[in-house]
């Protein structure tokens, strides 16, 4: 479903993302994990058309991000750590606005179950103003799933949730990649990727170090001396610890 | 550790310049720069170099007694509202990351206050030397007086609002006895507003037997000049004195008094006991929250102005979402804002009306649709001009930039058409009220009912025209226009305005010169075939051709938007 292939992201003489090539087929989940300014979220971005890859191609569902980005786009579902929101636009008004932008039919039934589903019954009629920042988090992640997305990309999706939102979150996900969504999740916690991953991409200076299932990482000759959580395997794939 | 305030201070300014010199690796911006130093060496320098200095030091010398008057009257106004009004600001409005480093390290108040004095250095010498640069004295000693001058009027003016805020929140933090003890203060204040009002009651027979305003005038100047008046504007008149001086003879006697009111002021500043940092701290941030969303206090969720159907054109969603976003804005002070353009236009409508209630109204709908059309695009700006700050979500929309830069020119379009027509409307129905003949002469003989008619056709066209040129100007320079709700400030900030106000009043006419071109070509040839002037079809053959140019450059900014990176388009500082 994603296809990453030699993808480079450069900012001026700065390589952030070097050669880097993967891969999401419909039903994984894939945590894309690595120390800050490893090149995740450039990444992320340049796979949901925000930004354009410096070289290499990124394809989904077969079509190509630069040269098809309405078609791929369609596809695609990101949530940024950030939520952006229109400060003047309600929460449901956010999920017309998305539906009309997806041609989402029935828009208003699958509306209303996602505001249940992430806990937002009740809030329908408040703006970005009146709601907390988990809140916010959640109105984006609604706008993202309206359109039942098949590929899905998470940028560190448990910032500022609260336990239950927390846990909502991961069933969320993980029920997505039940369905049959390709999903990446970029995040700094690794117990989350742990958790619900079924496949791990580690990223370092820009390029690929891993790849691979959590077992098959524990099996990794140069690996397994690290021990078996995934946090030893992470600091010693990205040397950051000897 | 004034050594590490001054390498903060010249860090955060080294860096910043530094920041606007790095956009200069884009040709475009380079382009940009070189206008906008054209434009200040003409500006400024060219037509300062052809006057010559003894004129300038004769005529500055001619309007200072004057000019000394009105100055000091003004710092008096400005110190009576600042003590009789509290600001809402606090007195020392640091920002978010100085309350963290500055007001957890070990630094007593005293030198916070001395690095907030620092800070305000940067801004205080670029505005002298920016005004220096605008009052172009004739030559370079006239400059440095009148530059130090300014310097020291503003710096003074700081530490007064300084210690006025800082002596409020003194007193406020002592209760009762505080509350009480304010007064004082607050009777001297009014005491010399009283000084200044009894002086010019008991003229007031003589005065009102004067001929015309100028004598009024020369009269008031010369009461405020003598007795209790003169006493009361001292120390405003000394101020003002330093760079109203027209020569550097008549600037030494005035430096000592005015430093000596500096330097009182910031004694009176560094003496306060007020304990600032909880405001402060408050301050910043509820300027970050304003900062991260710049109009979180929206107007409650009124009705959106249509119903969005589930499907159809996404120009039509954002034309919604724009429109909403003006509904949900628009406030009682948003109006009042453009009541004194309304009074302006009023008064001059009313002189040339000839009378009666529908004739005024009249006669004030016509100007008022000019400068809906002329002004509304630049004042309407729920476009790319907002949106641009979100560019990284709206690039996960699946649309292409063609598409989103259409959607997005809608909104301002409507509106300001749907004002231009009410007011043109107006006009044509009340129209028996216009001056006879005021129509006559945009085309002689031509039916009032064409024209109208004209009118309605050509104002959507020239409407958005300039609203895609504002919105090109946002997609091509977006580090250059103001994006999102929060403006940037500075007279640099000034300068690219300028620039993208002259290239936008150039595009537009370039862009209205084509449709001008088939309207009249379309009207010579109706001439020739059926010997009448055409009024309307000319309209619509202009408004058809201006359309469709701007149907082409919202392509061509399509496929601008779709390659620029969200990373150019910086937050407005």
């Amino acid at each position: 479903m994603i296809d990453v292939q030699h993808l480079t992201k450069t900012y001026g003489s700065f390589k952030a993302v070097d050669e880097f090539c993967f891969r999401v087929d419909p039903g994984e989940v894939v945590g894309l994990i690595g120390p800050n300014g490893a090149g995740k979220t450039s990444t992320l971005r340049c796979i949901v058309g925000i930004q354009s890859p410096s070289a290499g191609t990124i394809s989904v569902g077969g079509h190509d991000i630069v040269n098809a980005p309405v078609e791929a786009k369609r596809l695609l579902a990101f949530m940024a750590d950030e939520p952006q929101l229109f400060e003047y636009l309600t929460v449901m008004e956010h999920l017309r606005l998305t539906a009309r932008l997806y041609r989402v039919r029935d828009a208003e039934a699958r509306a209303r179950d996602l505001l249940a589903e992430l806990q937002l019954t009740g809030k329908e009629q408040a703006l970005p103003a009146e709601l907390s920042r988990g809140m916010k988090q959640k109105v984006a992640i609604a706008c993202g799933l309206l359109h039942e997305p098949k590929a899905l990309l998470f940028d560190e999706p448990l910032t500022g949730l609260d336990p239950l939102g927390i846990r909502h979150m991961k069933e969320t996900i993980v029920a997505r990649g039940r369905r049959g969504a390709a999903v990446i999740v970029s995040s700094h916690l690794l117990h989350l990727v742990e958790e619900i991953c079924t496949r791990i991409v580690i990223i370092d200076h820009g390029r690929k170090v891993a790849d691979a299932t959590l077992a098959e990482l524990k099996a990794h000759p140069e690996l397994a001396a690290a021990g078996s959580s995934l946090e030893q395997i992470f600091l010693t794939a990205t040397a950051g610890e000897p | 550790m004034v050594g590490a305030f001054l390498y903060l201070t010249v860090c955060a300014f080294k860096n910043r310049l530094r920041r606007r010199l790095q956009r200069l690796r884009e040709p475009r911006y380079v382009i940009g720069l070189v206008i906008g130093l054209l434009y200040f060496y003409y500006f400024f320098f060219r037509r300062s170099a052809r006057r010559s200095t003894s004129a300038d030091v004769s005529a500055i010398a001619a309007i200072a007694g004057p000019l000394q008057f009105l100055g000091s009257l003004f710092l008096m106004a400005a110190a009576v509202i600042a003590w009789v009004w509290p600001a809402g600001r606090p007195p020392l409005p640091f920002t978010r990351p100085e309350v963290q480093f500055l007001f957890t390290a070990p630094v007593t108040r005293r030198q916070l206050v001395h690095y907030m004095l620092w800070r305000s250095q940067v801004a205080i010498l670029i505005a002298s030397a920016i005004a220096t640069l605008f009052l172009r004295p004739g030559s370079l000693a006239g400059g440095w007086t009148l530059m130090v001058g300014l310097w020291v009027v503003l710096m003074t003016v700081r530490l007064h609002l300084m210690g006025v805020a800082l002596r409020r929140l003194s007193l406020a933090s002592h209760g009762a006895s505080g509350f009480a003890r304010q007064w004082l203060p607050l009777a001297v204040v009014l005491g010399a507003v009283g000084v200044l009002a009894g002086t010019v009651i008991s003229a007031r027979p003589a005065l009102a037997s004067l001929a015309d305003g100028e004598a009024v005038f020369r009269e008031l100047q010369r009461l405020a000049g003598q007795g209790a008046a003169a006493v009361v504007l001292w120390p405003f008149r000394a101020l003002v004195r330093l760079p109203a001086a027209a020569s550097a003879a008549a600037f030494w006697p005035a430096l000592p008094s005015a430093l000596g009111l500096l330097a009182l002021n910031y004694l009176w500043v560094l003496r306060s006991d007020a304990a600032f940092e909880e405001a402060s701290a408050e301050h910043a941030e509820q300027q970050a929250h304003t900062r991260a969303a710049p109009r979180a206090v929206v107007k409650g969720t009124a009705a959106t102005p249509f119903t969005l159907a589930p499907d159809g054109p996404p120009e039509t969603a954002i034309l919604w979402k724009n429109l909403i976003l003006i509904g949900r804005y628009l406030s009682l002070r948003t109006v009042l804002r453009l009541l004194p353009l309304v009074v302006v236009f009023g008064v001059l409508a009313r002189n040339a009306a000839a009378g009666g209630a529908a004739a005024f109204i009249g006669a004030m709908s016509l100007p008022l649709a000019a400068m809906a059309v002329l002004v509304g695009p630049q004042m309407m700006r729920n476009d790319l001009r907002q949106d641009l700050a979100r560019l990284p979500l709206l690039k996960t929309w699946p649309m292409r930039g063609s598409t989103l830069v259409r959607g997005e020119v809608l909104a301002p379009t409507v509106v300001v058409t749907g004002v231009a027509w009410l007011f043109l409307l107006v006009a044509a129905v009340v129209g028996a009220g216009l001056r006879p003949g005021a129509l006559e002469t945009i085309a002689s003989g031509a039916p009032r009912a064409s024209l109208f008619a004209a009118a309605f056709v050509l104002a959507p066209a020239v409407i958005l025209s300039q609203v895609v040129a504002q919105n090109g100007l946002a997609v091509l320079f977006p580090a250059w226009v103001s994006v999102g709700t929060s403006r940037a400030r500075g007279i640099d900030a000034m300068g690219q305005r300028l620039l993208m106000l002259a290239g936008m009043l150039l595009t537009l006419l370039v862009s209205l010169v084509p449709g001008a071109i088939a309207a009249a070509a379309f009207a010579f040839l109706a001439y020739q075939v059926t010997g009448m002037v055409l009024i309307l079809l000319p309209a619509v053959v202009a408004a058809l051709v201006v359309a469709g140019e701007c149907w082409l450059a919202v392509e061509c900014l399509g496929r601008v938007l779709d390659r620029t990176d969200p990373s150019a388009v910086e937050a407005t500082e």
